[in-house]
């Protein structure tokens, strides 16, 4: 699992989808209001790790941030994020209109592309 | 969720042969699950058609892409973009999958890489057991949760047939339990019993023509 | 220098940070309807049409050969209104009012006392008289006073919400906290202002300057969900949207 990941690609991807994606990373708000709309943020103790837009924050925001300079290592770590600790069932609530299951999806997307997704049944649970 | 498995991949080449450049499209939803077509799959059958195809002399460019679910038009952006490249679509979706490409794009071919199987549960890893017919008159209620449609052979509603054998299993399949036998068992040890003596009347085949389901709050939306 | 500085605040630079403001709204607005296009139909395969409503026989009744229409009762009448309420009220309980009731009418009072103050400010409309030469009506200093104190406990109150509540903490940045002040100091600084405390010149550029900045932020911003809470909710396809969402990027 050590191939390097196509930065030009991630790249290219990000750029794509650059004027929605970056207008909903910069509008939200911060304000947490998505977290009960959650299934798995209720069902977890309120850990802050299943909030909605920590999810995106950590996954597709950081992928922004970095400008797609990320190595595989990285996507590795924000696979739980966008897999585990969310089973796109498109039901959170944001009130800016933030179109969070967009994100995370293109979030997997990325991942996708560079070969990294759950491959055994297992790593989904 | 809903389980589907490959189809035999000549038949697959066979579909797809006329054209030169195809998409092979996964599905991130349940034929993922059940490790049928997810993108690990998708790889698998592009290589798997890439050396069918080299033996055969064809010349066939075969690509892949995933999507996060095959029945939901928010997740195909990735898909609306490339898809002018290709000549023809390869689904490893379900057959509501395989219809809503085929829909969205009207233009182009789809071919189902998959047979869609049923609606079943996960037994366990790679395991997997069809528990509803989505008949859409449930009756699980009276019968101890056990689906007299799904799990008789004969889809019997008012009791077994006659043909149980002595251990219990269906006549048509000794593998098989027989669904009534079941039933008889769980409602006795729940001492429901006095349930398996109702008679439930023909049911109505709704499931002749296309159904749809809109939810109360939404009626007022779609429906003008 | 330092006179000149105030004059450019005063003068200039408000027309810069109002041409900035609006000119940012209607740029945004017109870049969200280029890079969005209208939904295809298509894409909502298969949803079934009511059947047409069947026209209400008259019912005849005895010896009249027509029957006059049954005049509408109270209740009737009110129908329409009351499914209007039902589901309004069915739209609410799924939104923020029943799940943050807290959360929901802070940041109602917060945003709607963040226009209301402002424009309806005696002092401002003052000043808006001088160069247009009309004014809108003005609230009177004490209630707007009253206002800006409400308006600050609510700021405060997001304030303490992102510093002690977890889940706003774990993403919580610097930059929220940026927003943050720049919406406030210019209610912070007029309230000052109004009280003469402190060194009233300082408040008053401070106040003057940070109103300015704010207004050029607004557009380009995490503020610019002013306008962007709008214009999302053309793509939101669900309970809360305007337009059923029918815009698409």
């Amino acid at each position: 699992m050590s191939t390097p990941v196509n930065r030009d690609q991630i790249k290219r991807m990000l750029k794509a989808r650059k004027s929605r994606m970056k207008r909903y990373l910069s509008h939200c708000m911060h304000c947490g209001v998505c977290a009960e709309s959650c299934f798995l943020y209720m069902k977890n103790d309120k850990d802050p790790q299943y909030l909605p837009s920590y999810k995106v924050l950590n996954s597709l925001g950081k992928l922004y941030k970095k400008g797609g300079r990320v190595d595989r290592a990285f996507l590795l770590k924000i696979k739980p994020i966008v897999w585990k600790n969310c089973v796109l069932c498109r039901r959170c609530y944001c009130p800016v209109g933030v179109d969070v299951p967009a994100m995370i999806a293109f979030a997997r997307s990325i991942c996708r592309s560079q070969g990294v997704y759950p491959e055994e049944t297992q790593s989904w649970l | 969720m809903i389980v589907g498995e490959r189809k035999p991949l000549e038949e697959i080449a066979k579909m797809m042969q006329a054209y030169r450049k195809v998409l092979n499209i996964g599905c991130g939803g349940c034929t993922s699950m059940c490790l049928a077509g997810g993108q690990k799959e998708v790889s698998q059958l592009n290589r798997d058609l890439e050396n069918h195809f080299q033996d055969q002399g064809g010349d066939i460019r075969i690509h892949e892409l995933t999507i996060e679910r095959q029945c939901n038009a928010e997740f195909f952006a990735d898909l609306d973009e490339i898809i002018a490249n290709y000549d023809a679509v390869l689904s490893m979706a379900c057959g509501a999958g395989v219809q809503f490409v085929a829909d969205r794009y009207p233009h182009k071919p789809v071919f189902p890489s998959l047979n869609t199987t049923f609606v079943g549960i996960d037994r366990d890893v790679g395991w997997y057991e069809e528990n509803c017919r989505t008949c859409g008159d449930c009756v699980l209620g009276d019968t101890a949760g056990i689906c007299p449609v799904t799990r008789c052979a004969k889809s019997l509603f008012n009791g077994p047939c006659g043909g149980t054998r002595a251990d219990g299993t269906c006549e048509v399949d000794p593998d098989t339990p027989c669904a009534w036998y079941e039933i008889h068992k769980r409602l006795k040890g729940q001492d429901r019993l006095d349930l398996i003596m109702k008679v439930r009347p023909a049911r109505e085949w709704v499931n002749q023509t296309r159904r749809s389901v809109i939810q109360e709050p939404y009626k007022e939306r779609y429906t003008k | 220098m330092m006179a000149q500085f105030v004059l450019f605040i005063k003068g200039p630079m408000v027309w810069i940070a109002f041409g900035v403001f609006f000119g940012g709204l209607v740029v945004q607005a017109w870049r969200f309807i280029s890079v969005t296009r209208k939904k295809d139909p298509d894409y909502l395969p298969g949803a079934p049409k009511k059947k047409k409503n069947k026209k209400k026989k008259t019912k005849k009744t005895l010896g009249k050969a027509v029957a006059k229409p049954k005049r509408k009762g109270i209740m009737e009448r009110l129908q329409p209104l009351i499914r209007f309420a039902d589901k309004s009220y069915d739209n609410l309980e799924n939104s923020m009012f029943f799940t943050h009731p807290v959360v929901a009418v802070v940041s109602v009072i917060f945003h709607v006392f963040l226009f209301v103050t402002p424009i309806f400010l005696l002092a401002h409309n003052e000043l808006f008289r001088k160069a247009f030469g009309f004014s809108l009506p003005g609230l009177s200093d004490r209630t707007t006073d009253m206002l800006t104190i409400i308006f600050l406990m609510c700021g405060a109150f997001f304030l303490f919400r992102r510093i002690f509540t977890k889940r706003v903490r774990a993403i919580t940045t610097l930059y929220d906290y940026l927003v943050l002040l720049v919406t406030l100091t210019p209610f912070i600084t007029g309230f000052l202002a109004f009280r003469q405390w402190g060194d009233y010149q300082t408040v008053m550029i401070v106040h003057i300057v940070s109103g300015e900045l704010m207004l050029i932020f607004i557009p380009f911003s995490k503020l610019g969900h002013m306008i962007y809470f709008f214009l999302y909710r053309l793509l939101i396809g669900s309970e809360y949207s305007f337009g059923q969402g029918k815009r698409a990027w």
